[in-house]
C-alpha cells in the first residue's frame, strides 16, 4: 500500500519537468491555476489513474491465468492474449469502421477471447498436456500470427495504420479521464468475477481431481475465471494498448507477500500491478527526456529478468 | 617381409555393400554415396525454384514475356530491362540468398539441438540482430553494406546470452526454449525502444524492415549476402559432414570416442552467423528457418536435415513469398515477412499439438 502511494507520488510528481511533492499535493488539494497544478490535474492525474486501473486488472488476470493453467509462466502478453485484443481493434478498425473507444472495447473482448481460448487448445493437446514449453510455445506461435495479421492490415490500409498507430505501443501517454470512464465498469465486473472463484482457484491448485473431490464445479470455474480475465485483459489492452509482463510478474511477488491463497492474492495483485506499471512509465518519462520511452517497453525490459529468474530457478518440465 | 598378396580379402564389388536407398558415384578415384531420393528431391526443388524464379522476374505490376523476362536477365537487350533486370532481379537474388542463409541457419541449429523448435526466429537470435541493427540504424548507420555485420555481432551476443543464462549445470532444452521465448520478447521491447528515440524518417525505415522485407533490396546488399555465404562456404561444407556425428545422441558419441562439444559450438555458430547476416540485409523474415529445413526433410524422408535441400526449400519460401507479398494486394506491397509469418506459425501450432518434437525431445540434452 506505501509502495503504491509512493508510485503514485512519483508519477505525479517526476516527469520532463519534476516538481516538488509539496507542489503536487497543493494542486490536487487547493487547485489553483499556476503551470505546476496544470501539469498535474490535467495530464498527470489522469495518466496515473489509467496506469493505476491497467496496472490492477493485467496483474489480476495474470494471477487468474496462472491459476485456471496451473503454470507459473501464464502472462496475457506472452500468452498472444493481450495480442488477441490488439488484433480484435485493428479489424474492428479496417473492417467495421469503429472509430470510438466504446466500440473498440468490444472487438478487443472478442479478441482476446478467441486468442486465450485458442492458445489453450493448442497447448492441451496432446499425452503431456499444457505445459509451460508448450503454453510459451502456442503462445508465440499466436502472437506471429496476430502481429503478421496486423502487419497486413496496417501496410494495405494507411487510415487504419493512422490511428492505429497511437494505440499500439502499450503506453500510457496520451490516455485521459475519457478512457478511464468508459474502461471501469468492465474492469469492475471483470474483478468481481474472478474474486467469485478465488475459492475454486486455490482448489484447483490442488489438481484437477482433489477440486473436484471438494465439490467444486470445475467447469464453472474455469468459465468464470476466464470470462473475469479475457475482461480484465481486454480492458486494460483497449486502454493501454498490449503490455507484457505486468501480469507475468507480479503474481509471484504478490505470493511471496501473502501466500497462496487466492482471496488474498488476487487484491494484493491488484494493489502491486500498479505499482510496478507506475514505476515503469516514470522510468520511461526519465530515461530520454523530453521523449518518452513507452511503458510496455520497459516493463518488458524489467520482466525478462524476472522471467529468466523464474526458469532457473525450478526444473522446467516439458 | 611382405604379405601375401592373396591373403587380401576379395575387394567387394562396387555397390554390394552399400545401404538400402543410395547410389553409389564414381568418378575417378573419388566416390560418393548418394541418397537417391535425396538427389531426387534435390533436382524437384532447384526446377521448383528456376520456375518461381522466372514467374517472379515476369509478373507483377507490369507482365513481362517469359522470354524477354530471360533475356533482361542475362543483360540482353530487352523491352522489359529497366523493371525486371533492374527492379526485379537483384531483388530476387537477394532472395535467394536470404532463403539459403535461413534455410541453412535452422537446418543447422536444429540439428544441434535435436529440436525443431530451437529455429533462430523462435529462441531469439533473429530478435537480437534485429534489436542491435535498428539501434545502429538510429545512431545513423544506414549502409547496407554494413549492416549486416552489425547483426552478426547482435545475433552471436544474444544466442551468447540466452546460452549462458540457460546453462545450469548443463543444458536442458525445455529451459533454453524457455528462455529464449523470453530474450525473444524483451529484445523486440528493444526493437521498439529504439524506434521510438530515432529520427522520424529512419524510425520509419526501420520499420518496415523490423518486419522483414525485399523491398528496395539492390545489388550492393546481394554483393554483402554473397560474398558472406561464399567465404563461409567451406564451413558448409564441413557441417554438412560434422551433422551427420552430432545427430549421435550424448552416449553413443561418447562411447564412439567422438567429442562432440566443439562441433555443436562449431555447427551453431555456423548458424547463427548466417541467420544474423540474412536478418541483416533482409530483416527477420519470420519462420523460414523453422520451415526450410523441416519441409526439407519430410520431403527427403531422411533421419538428417539435408542442408541442401534445406537451402533450396528456403530460397523457395521466400522468392515465391516475395512474389505473393508483391502481387496480391498490388499496388499494395506487403513485406514477405508477413506471409511467412502467415504460413509458419501455424505450422509451429501443429508441431505443438502433435507434441512430438516438443516433448519427447526436450529431455534430452540440446
Amino acid at each position: 500500500m506505501l509502495a503504491l502511494l509512493l508510485a503514485v507520488g512519483l508519477s505525479l510528481a517526476v516527469g520532463s519537468r519534476t516538481l516538488a511533492p509539496t507542489a503536487v499535493l497543493d494542486a490536487l488539494l487547493h487547485g489553483g491555476t499556476d503551470d505546476a497544478a496544470e501539469i498535474v490535474r490535467s495530464m498527470r492525474l489522469p495518466r496515473t489513474v489509467v496506469g493505476l486501473l491497467v496496472g490492477a486488472a493485467l496483474a489480476m488476470a495474470g494471477t487468474v491465468f496462472q491459476g485456471l493453467t496451473r503454470n507459473p509462466i501464464a502472462d496475457p502478453g506472452i500468452l498472444g492474449i493481450s495480442q488477441g485484443a490488439a488484433a480484435g481493434v485493428v479489424l474492428a478498425i479496417t473492417l467495421a469502421g469503429v472509430h470510438t473507444l466504446t466500440g473498440y472495447i468490444w472487438f478487443a473482448f472478442a479478441g482476446a477471447a478467441v486468442a486465450g481460448v485458442a492458445v489453450y487448445a493448442i497447448a492441451a493437446r496432446g499425452r503431456s498436456g499444457a505445459s509451460p514449453v508448450k503454453l510459451a510455445l502456442a503462445g508465440a506461435a499466436v502472437n506471429a500470427l496476430l502481429v503478421s495479421v496486423i502487419h497486413a492490415v496496417l501496410t494495405t490500409d494507411a487510415a487504419t495504420l493512422d490511428e492505429f498507430r497511437f494505440w499500439n505501443i502499450g503506453s500510457l501517454a496520451g490516455r485521459g479521464a475519457a478512457v478511464t470512464e468508459r474502461i471501469w465498469p468492465f474492469l469492475l465486473a471483470g474483478a468481481v468475477l474472478v474474486l467469485i472463484v478465488a475459492r475454486g482457484l486455490d482448489a484447483l491448485a490442488l489438481g484437477e481431481d482433489v477440486a473436484k473431490g471438494l465439490g467444486q464445479n470445475i467447469a464453472a470455474v474455469r468459465i468464470t475465471g476466464g470470462a473475469g480475465a479475457v475482461l480484465l485483459t481486454g480492458a486494460g489492452v483497449a486502454a493501454a494498448g498490449p503490455i507484457a509482463f505486468v501480469g507475468l510478474a507480479v503474481p509471484h511477488i504478490a505470493r511471496a507477500l501473502v501466500g497462496t491463497d487466492h482471496r488474498w492474492l488476487l487484491p494484493m495483485a491488484a494493489l502491486t500491478g500498479p505499482v510496478m506499471l507506475l514505476v515503469s512509465d516514470v522510468i520511461g518519462r526519465i530515461l530520454f527526456p523530453p521523449s518518452e520511452v513507452p511503458a510496455g517497453v520497459t516493463t518488458a525490459l524489467i520482466g525478462v529478468p524476472f522471467l529468466v529468474a523464474l526458469v532457473r530457478r525450478k526444473t522446467v518440465t516439458a | 617381409m611382405t604379405a601375401p598378396v592373396t591373403a587380401r580379402p576379395p575387394a567387394p564389388r562396387p555397390g554390394a555393400a552399400r545401404p538400402a536407398g543410395y547410389a553409389l558415384l564414381s568418378a575417378g578415384p573419388a566416390s560418393f554415396l548418394v541418397h537417391r531420393r535425396s538427389a531426387a528431391v534435390t533436382g524437384v526443388l532447384a526446377l521448383l525454384l528456376a520456375a518461381a524464379c522466372l514467374a517472379y522476374l515476369c509478373l507483377g505490376e507490369t507482365t513481362a514475356s517469359p522470354a524477354g523476362a530471360v533475356r533482361a536477365a542475362f543483360g540482353l537487350p530487352s523491352d522489359d530491362a529497366f523493371v525486371v533486370g533492374v527492379l526485379r532481379l537483384p531483388r530476387m537474388v537477394v532472395g535467394l540468398l536470404v532463403g539459403v542463409a535461413f534455410g541453412i541457419a535452422g537446418g543447422l541449429i536444429q540439428t544441434v539441438a535435436r529440436n525443431p523448435l530451437a529455429s533462430p526466429d523462435v529462441i531469439g537470435i533473429s530478435q537480437g540482430a534485429s534489436a542491435v541493427t535498428v539501434g545502429a540504424m538510429t545512431f545513423g548507420v544506414t549502409s547496407y553494406a554494413v549492416l549486416p555485420y552489425v547483426s552478426i555481432a547482435g545475433g552471436l551476443a544474444a544466442a551468447a546470452l540466452v546460452y549462458v543464462f540457460a546453462w545450469r549445470g548443463g543444458l536442458q532444452a525445455a529451459r533454453f526454449v524457455l528462455i529464449g521465448i523470453g530474450f525473444a520478447v524483451a529484445l523486440r521491447s528493444l526493437t521498439q525502444l529504439f524506434l521510438t528515440e530515432g529520427d522520424h524518417l529512419i524510425a520509419q525505415q526501420a520499420q518496415v524492415w523490423t518486419t522483414g522485407s525485399l523491398n528496395g533490396r539492390g545489388w550492393g546488399e546481394a554483393a554483402t549476402l554473397g560474398w558472406t555465404l561464399l567465404a563461409l562456404l567451406p564451413a558448409v561444407l564441413w557441417a554438412a559432414r560434422a551433422q551427420r556425428r552430432v545427430a549421435l545422441d550424448d552416449d553413443t558419441a561418447t562411447a564412439l570416442g567422438t567429442g562432440l562439444g566443439h562441433t555443436r559450438l562449431g555447427l551453431v555458430l555456423l548458424g547463427v552467423v548466417l541467420a544474423s547476416v540474412a536478418t541483416g540485409v533482409a530483416g527477420p523474415v519470420d519462420f523460414v528457418a523453422l520451415l526450410a529445413p523441416q519441409i526439407a526433410r519430410r520431403l527427403t524422408r531422411t533421419a538428417q536435415i539435408p542442408l541442401l535441400c534445406a537451402a533450396l526449400t528456403g530460397a523457395l519460401i521466400v522468392v515465391a513469398g516475395d512474389l505473393l507479398a508483391r502481387t496480391l494486394f498490388s499496388p499494395t506491397e506487403l513485406p514477405v515477412g508477413v506471409l511467412t509469418a502467415a504460413v509458419g506459425a501455424p505450422y509451429l501450432m501443429w508441431l505443438i499439438v502433435q507434441d512430438r518434437g516438443v516433448v519427447r525431445r526436450t529431455g534430452g540434452k540440446a
